[in-house]
């Protein structure tokens, strides 16, 4: 049988395959003319493109411009040999995974070491049949198309990294246009009204939270204050939360209810914020403050609520029992009353100030918290707020925290009874 | 968190293990979908190992309460820990889905 009429295919029918069409290029590179030529005729046969060099540097030329599927390399050459042939192709970039065959005359381990070491994939005996010439050809060039493949792969797979990376990089820009367009929506932090001081902090668990709050005035005499959580986190209820602070603007209440009344307005928002088919709802506090009388009433949606903190008793919690929005279409929120007086502080919260684990699991909890505000009454409205903070993420040991976490602080500006300026 | 399922006469415990919150929603859906397609009449959600419940967690056990209810089936809820007792009640939770303190109380109790 004569083996130069087989074409390069499917000799190992176990093996993987190439297509019968598939005519691979071949750099043949050897100085010495007959042997090259004689080689080439052979490949030729076998049905390749054949590319011919005589010394190493043609060679390396050649393959940087042709990029063969295969180059076939004699060990003995002036001026560049095989192995450093097979050294300067490994150190460049390109052609760095080429598939290198090297011709030789001997077949001694040391050399076969030294040739693989120095960066050959196979060999070939100048002394090699028509069959193993065949045969090493074709392995050389299934491991060639391989590699191209897995290149060719890995290629995909990095522009799919980098598309998905920049996609990922103009989402963030979106939600951070998105959360800073929600910030501009909160108070501006100082004085919202004559008598009152208001500060603030606010640390979304993602770029976008779910917990806002309002503190506006109403007319001249009334102060509106709320805080809201929706359920669950992300953009969902980020966008939620935005349509439910448009709800409870001054404005639309006036217009719908004719008053910011607690009561009134979580009637209104139950009716019409009902828990979603996934189970998402809201919380809400609503206060409203008149100033002449400093008479604060409140009613909770299922809130955590607020605290009172005040100069000669120690802080309580403005809450009562009661469902959030939409759990209950026909339930109502009783309002309470309370006298707050000249230095009082109250503060609106997240629960995401005080729901945050220790390492161990425990959660820091309503009553650290409160030790937080009390232990600050000498401290400015501003610094009580950061110590929650800092004391919440000193607990977790963190400082990004798992929820939304809020505190809204508003003080009556006054000395307190009985305190004196010394 | 991971949850178990025990047949009870008339009804199902899930014996929760964990939190039971936003991260974990979808482990709580599966469970109680599968008590649903079991036929549960009475829905038994046992808390006594959950440590924290958060929002998300409240609105999953009332849209399930809410779900039975449409079936004319029942939820209750065993042996809250403190804190959660303390986070159900602040929502009025118990309202709608009431807490047992033992199973013996549940299964007499509701079955009445």
């Amino acid at each position: 049988m004569n083996l130069d009429s087989i074409p390069p295919i499917a000799m190992d029918p176990a093996a993987p395959t190439l297509p019968d069409t598939f005519t691979a290029t071949i750099l043949l590179v050897e100085d010495e003319l007959v042997t090259r030529t004689s080689m080439a005729a052979r490949l030729k046969r076998l049905g390749h493109r054949v590319l011919e060099a005589g010394n190493g540097r043609t060679g390396l030329d050649l393959a940087r411009r042709e990029k063969p599927d295969l180059i076939i390399v004699d060990w003995v050459m002036p001026e560049m040999d095989g192995p450093t042939f097979c050294e300067a192709l490994r150190r460049d970039p390109v052609l760095k995974s080429s598939q290198l065959l090297l011709m030789t005359s001997h077949d001694q381990p040391a050399q076969i070491a030294e040739g693989l070491a120095r960066g050959a994939d196979d060999f070939l005996s100048k002394a090699a049949s028509k069959q193993e010439i065949a045969a090493r050809v074709l392995a050389g060039l299934r491991t060639s198309r391989l590699v191209r493949e897995l290149e060719t792969t890995g290629d995909k797979l990095e522009s799919s990294i980098l598309l998905l990376q920049r996609k990922q990089a103009e989402t963030e820009a979106d939600l951070q246009t998105a959360a800073t367009f929600v910030q501009s929506l909160l108070p501006l932090q100082g004085s919202p009204i004559q008598g009152i001081a208001l500060a603030w902090e606010y640390q979304p668990s993602l770029t976008l939270g779910g917990d806002l709050f309002g503190v506006m005035a109403i007319d001249a005499d009334h102060l509106g204050l709320y805080i809201l959580d929706a359920s669950g986190h992300g953009v969902a209820a980020a966008l939620r939360s935005a349509s439910l602070m448009t709800f409870l603007r001054v404005e639309n209440m006036l217009q719908l209810l004719g008053s910011y009344d607690p009561e009134k307005v979580l009637f209104e928002a139950n009716r019409r914020f009902p828990l979603s088919a996934d189970g998402e709802y809201f919380t809400l506090w609503v206060g409203q403050l008149h100033l002449p009388t400093r008479s604060l009433s409140y009613a909770s949606a299922g809130h955590p609520g607020a605290l009172l903190s005040s100069a000669e008793s120690p802080s309580r919690w403005l809450t009562r029992a009661s469902s959030p929005l939409g759990f209950d279409p026909i339930a109502r929120f009783d309002s309470d009353r309370v006298s707050l007086k000249p230095a009082d502080r109250l503060f609106l919260l997240s629960d995401g100030i005080y729901e945050v684990p220790s390492p161990g699991g425990e959660l820091w909890g309503r009553r650290h918290f409160q030790d937080v505000i009390d232990a600050g009454r000498n401290t400015s409205l501003a610094a009580t707020i950061s110590s929650c903070f800092s004391e919440a993420r000193r607990w977790q040991q963190a400082r990004q925290f798992p929820d939304d976490a809020a505190v809204v602080g508003l003080e009556l500006i006054g000395r307190a009874e009985g305190e004196s300026r010394g | 968190m991971h949850i178990k399922e025990r047949i009870v006469p008339k009804g199902m415990i899930l014996d929760v293990v964990g939190d039971l919150t936003y991260a974990n929603r979808s482990v709580f859906k599966a469970a109680v979908e599968k008590a649903k397609q079991a036929g549960c009449r009475h829905l038994i959600v046992n808390l006594e190992q959950v440590r924290f419940v958060d929002s998300a967690g409240l609105g999953l056990l009332v849209l399930v309460s809410q779900s039975f209810k449409l079936q004319q089936a029942q939820v209750s809820m065993l042996k809250p820990q403190s804190y959660v007792r303390e986070i159900l009640s602040l929502a009025n939770i118990p309202k709608m889905i009431p807490i047992y303190e033992s199973e013996e109380d549940v299964l007499t109790e509701r079955a009445a």
